[in-house]
């Protein structure tokens, strides 16, 4: 047997083994601008940010260029708020989504109505009656 | 001039049943060396039969064998080692795709924070 072969073999098995020797660390001012773009609102605190959790906005930084620009503003519109739950919240929102994913699209698009529909409610201003303030009933 | 261990059965055979007092030194000596190498050979053989499987394998006695089996070891180990890293991977990249998901969805976030 080889005996170069061996170590080689061992050097990559060891690699393999030590990711963060690899994973270089990366503060904001490294970041290409596609990455500074994506991931604009986090600029201030991206340097504070560990290492291991930095991983996570890169990957997402890496999916940003393939994002519409609506999708893109809901993204930056999110993200500060998405860095600020822990990572048991994330989990919990994760599997929410995964589970409303599983939802006949009929339904699923009905669910959306009603929310967004609630959402229009709550911003529109309402008078001491209930009834919004730009309604045309009025 | 034959080897002891170049004796074949007959003629061993032959030469025990000559009486003792016949045989010269020398052939005694041959004799008791031959007997010796068979004894040897059947107790090694008794004594590892578990190790069969492994081509009567010896730490001992060859260090080729060790490099060998180090090295298929070591193939194991990183095979397994990389495939865990795959895994890793594909489970990362479907968290990032859940969460790219969330960020950019038509509901508000908040529905799925509790």
């Amino acid at each position: 047997m080889n005996l170069r072969l061996l170590r080689f073999l061992a050097l990559c098995f060891f690699l393999i083994y030590h990711p963060p020797l690899l994973a270089a660390s990366k503060p904001w001012s490294k970041l290409t601008p596609l990455q500074q773009e994506a991931l604009a609102q986090l600029a201030s605190e991206w340097d504070s940010i560990p290492e291991e959790q930095q991983q996570p906005f890169l990957r997402l930084a890496k999916r940003y260029p393939k994002l519409t620009d609506v999708q893109k503003q809901r993204m930056h519109d999110r993200l500060k708020k998405w860095s600020k739950l822990t990572p048991e919240q994330r989990k919990q929102a994760r599997d929410k989504f995964r589970s409303f994913s599983k939802v006949p699209p009929k339904q699923r698009e009905q669910v959306k109505k009603m929310v967004l529909e609630d959402e229009v409610d709550e911003a529109t201003p309402m008078d001491a009656s209930g009834v919004p303030a730009d309604s045309p009933t009025r | 001039m034959n080897k002891p261990t170049d004796m074949n059965t007959e003629k061993i055979k032959h030469l025990l049943n000559r009486s003792i007092t016949q045989l010269d030194q020398p052939v005694l000596a041959k004799l008791r060396h031959a007997r010796d190498q068979a004894v040897a050979r059947h107790v090694s053989r008794r004594v590892s039969p578990a190790l069969a499987w492994a081509g009567n394998f010896s730490w001992g006695h060859s260090p080729q064998k060790i490099h060998f089996w180090a090295a298929a070891l070591l193939v194991i180990a990183f095979l397994l080692g990389t495939a865990t890293y795959w895994n890793q991977e594909a489970a990362e990249s479907d968290t990032s795709d859940v969460d790219i998901a969330i960020l950019t969805d038509d509901l508000p976030m908040d529905v799925y924070i509790d």
